[in-house]
């Protein structure tokens, strides 16, 4: 298209000055780093032994499984009386964990936000360390935990979503705390109000809605966790789901996981209707 | 000699909605630069989208360059359009990225998709680039990002980003109205000069009469989807404009 | 403002809006109540062998095992805090190539197809989500066997729904302006993508992937608990071997290396936006 130009073409000149998209040394370090990411996930794949080929057909492979073993799944077992029981064990599991760390997580938020802090000494890391260790152990581990030191049974499997809602609700509800307006805190602190009544009365109204709607959200995501709790021996389907894998039953197995599928829908459909209906109502 | 030829042009924006453009006819020269005045909310955005079809025409015949326009499958079109360049009211300039790769984006539509993939645009688009970026008076911000430079400057990557198609036609969609007077002024100015330079007839979107007027050699009026005047600069009087802005005489 | 009416009828409704606010909230407190009191019941008093658990002396001592440490485990933990870090690096970046077709499948304003594929790419964003990382693990340990693949698979897997919605959701509020200017110099479809869109989503999804990355080596440290490797599997081990003082070990390798992963993703993220 050249030829068709319209414009001078006085720019070849020799003097024409010069630029380049590579500057010394940014686009080093830049392109550096890159390489080295790249490098390092490379190395990974070589060090965990994966199989290329076989990481490449793997969505193929997953499709070929689910359709020549987990097909058709056995529906009836999950419609069975005992299993449908499960399903209820399960929702109270995740409404108990839920509602205990919900209450154990707004004292600990309290400790744990900066600007309202009762005690920034002691009171303060004291309420980040409980909120950041229960959320760094993945719900798995609590339960074994908990099952090593309770014994088999929803006791441990409660225990575990506690300590996961704790962690989970806990830095939401600090963080909530944090975004708050300081004016009424200044204002009943120069009324001479205690840092309990601080709390109680500049900063739960502030908070109260936003309270709300993460506690519903806690409980949605305490559903999803107490699906799983059971293959670790706290209770509640998965416990028919351990049973069913070991026993290589895959067509229970495919029928269960549809089932918790279901359930997860059903509960985050319900959660999210639950946190508009507060939010209108506030 | 005709570059654009509208014909009998009409827009919907959805077929129950309102008709924007009522039926519009109107030629650039191609030694024109033609401003299109009229309140807002009288089409002249979307007259001038239509040109290179960003919004589809619902009737009427549009001839660019010798090519009907509303008849271009997308390959044909991307063509046409890399022979218009677009200047916009905010500029559209790509933020995060900086002056000089804003510039090259121009040429995207010579640009394959391994070249543009990695910004590898050839030396004489870079070349092409530094030349008009010096016109522009952009020089000493190459390496900038978009959003650093002022109004007036991002108008004139705008204007550098056109060039670089080497159009045929400009568009200019109201390249002035996010800027203050005195800088509207010089950006118009400098617009009409490079047009001149260049030879491209321009089509300029503009609300403030007195810019129309004192840098288009023709106006088109334009009120709620009608043409109300078409004619030279010098041939416009008071009245006209009254009767494209609706003035109620007190 | 308003005048405040203070006569003995507006005192009266006052009261009894105040009565009857109070009564509703009463009402929804103790239905919650006795919800968590059956709940209570059923999961927790009838459930539990209390015998087994020993009274308070007896949760005590099984808790005592736990506060030592078995520092004779430390050569054993190098590799598989390696192997987990890795795991949780590489199921990431599996996880974003994943994601960006569902995102590109999911966002309304850039979808192929509304009527078809724009609820597909949904459904497959909730789906990811909803299943827990421990059953996608098991299910790719069945397809693909034993090993630290399917752990990257799940985590991938995982990750996908929380990436492709925020990025779905960064695409649906993208600034079209950038857009129309590409389109009208001519670019294509893929010149319109990568300089129109990706330019201004890109923050968004770059922060996404940190954080998610972060909460993925929390996961990639339970997947050896299904047969995928890395502290998972020792943990299992040293449990099922009852050396509780190498369980408290293994936590404790956890916690660094999630310490780890907080502070450089807080830096990361710094070095982003």
């Amino acid at each position: 298209m050249t030829e068709q130009t319209t414009t001078p073409d006085t720019i070849g000149a020799a003097d024409a000055p010069k630029w380049s998209r590579y500057k010394y040394p940014e686009s080093l370090y830049k392109h550096g780093t890159l390489l080295l990411i790249l490098l390092f996930l490379g190395y990974s794949l070589h060090f965990l032994n994966v199989d290329i080929g076989l990481l490449i057909g793997a969505l193929g492979r997953f499709a070929g499984v689910v359709s020549d073993r987990y097909y058709p799944p056995d529906l009836e077992y999950v419609l069975d009386w005992g299993y449908l029981a499960s399903i209820l064990d399960t929702l109270q599991m995740s409404f108990l964990g839920g509602f205990a760390g919900v209450c154990l997580a707004i004292p600990l938020a309290w400790f744990s936000a900066w600007n309202v802090s009762p005690n920034r000494r002691v009171l303060f890391p004291l309420g980040r360390l409980g909120v950041i260790s229960c959320r760094a152990i993945h719900e798995t581990i609590w339960t074994i935990l908990f099952v090593s030191v309770l014994g088999f049974g929803m006791l441990a499997g409660v225990s575990a979503l506690t300590m996961f809602c704790i962690g989970f609700a806990g830095k939401l509800f600090a963080d909530e705390i944090e975004a708050i307006d300081m004016g009424p805190v200044e204002a009943m602190r120069a009324a001479g109000a205690s840092s309990f009544q601080v709390f109680l009365f500049a900063v739960v109204p502030q908070v109260r809605v936003a309270f709300t709607g993460i506690a519903i959200y806690t409980w949605d995501v305490a559903f999803r966790a107490a699906t799983v709790v059971g293959f670790f021996g706290g209770g509640g389907m998965g416990w028919y789901l351990k049973r069913n894998v070991q026993q290589l039953e895959n067509l229970r197995v495919a029928a269960i996981i549809l089932s918790i599928i279901v359930m997860v829908l059903i509960a985050e459909f319900l959660s999210g209707w639950l946190r508009a209906a507060v939010n209108r109502a506030k | 000699m005709a570059v654009l030829t509208v014909k009998d042009l009409k827009v919907r924006y959805s077929a129950k909605g309102p008709e924007i453009l009522k039926g519009i006819d109107f030629e650039v020269q191609d030694d024109d630069f033609l401003a299109i005045i009229g309140p807002s909310g009288a089409g002249k955005s979307t007259l001038i989208r239509c040109v290179n079809r960003l919004v589809e025409p619902t009737a009427g015949s549009i001839r660019l360059l010798g090519e009907d326009v509303c008849s271009l499958n997308a390959k044909a079109l991307r063509n046409l359009r890399r022979n218009v360049g677009m200047i916009f009211q905010e500029f559209n300039l790509i933020n995060r990225m900086s002056v000089m790769d804003n510039v090259l984006s121009g040429r995207l539509g010579y640009t394959g998709n391994i070249r543009s993939f990695f910004r590898a645009f050839p030396q004489d688009d870079v070349k092409q680039a530094l030349y008009y970026l010096d016109r522009v008076g952009l020089s000493d911000h190459i390496n900038k990002r978009a959003d650093e430079l002022s109004g007036g400057q991002r108008q004139r990557v705008g204007i550098a980003r056109a060039l670089m198609q080497r159009p045929k036609l400009l568009l200019l969609d109201e390249p002035t109205s996010a800027l203050d007077p005195k800088i509207s002024r010089e950006v118009m100015a400098l617009i009409r000069d490079i047009a001149r330079e260049l030879k491209v007839p321009a089509l300029c979107n503009i609300h403030d009469v007195q810019l129309a007027k004192e840098f288009c050699n023709r106006i088109i009026g334009l009120q709620d989807g009608y043409k109300k005047f078409d004619g030279a600069t010098e041939t416009m009087r008071d009245a006209d404009l009254d009767v494209i802005y609706e003035m109620e005489v007190l | 403002m308003t005048a405040i009416d203070v006569s003995p009828a507006a005192l009266a409704q006052q009261g009894d809006l105040r009565r009857k606010r109070f009564l509703k909230m009463g009402l929804i407190w103790a239905l919650v109540l006795v919800f968590i009191g059956w709940c209570v019941q059923g999961t927790i008093i009838e459930d539990t062998d209390w015998s087994r658990i020993g009274g308070r002396n007896g949760i005590l001592a099984s808790v005592g095992r736990y506060f030592s440490l078995d520092l004779g485990l430390l050569p054993e933990l190098v590799i598989p805090t390696l192997e987990t870090f890795m795991m949780a690096c590489v199921g990431t970046v599996l996880g974003c190539f994943f994601s960006l077709p569902v995102a590109w499948l999911g966002a309304a304003n850039v979808t192929p197809s509304k009527a078809i594929l724009y609820p597909v790419g949904r459904f497959l964003m909730v789906l990811s989500r909803s299943v827990h990382e421990i059953v996608w693990a098991l299910i790719f340990v069945s397809a693909v066997g034993l090993g630290a693949l399917p752990g990257i698979l799940a985590i991938a897997m995982r990750s996908v729904g929380f990436i492709s919605k925020i990025t779905a959701e960064a695409i649906e509020n993208i600034d079209a302006k950038p857009v129309e200017a590409i389109r009208a110099v001519g670019g294509n479809q893929f010149q319109v993508m990568y300089y129109g869109i990706l330019p201004q989503i890109y923050p968004v999804v770059l922060a996404t992937v940190i954080f998610e990355w972060d909460i993925n080596i929390r996961r990639s440290a339970v997947m050896g608990l299904v047969g995928a490797g890395g502290l998972g599997l020792l943990f299992f081990r040293q449990m099922n071997s009852f050396n509780y003082s190498g369980v408290s070990m293994v936590i404790v390798a956890i916690l660094l290396l999630i310490l780890l992963g907080e502070v450089i993703s807080h830096y990361l993220r710094k070095a982003v936006i």
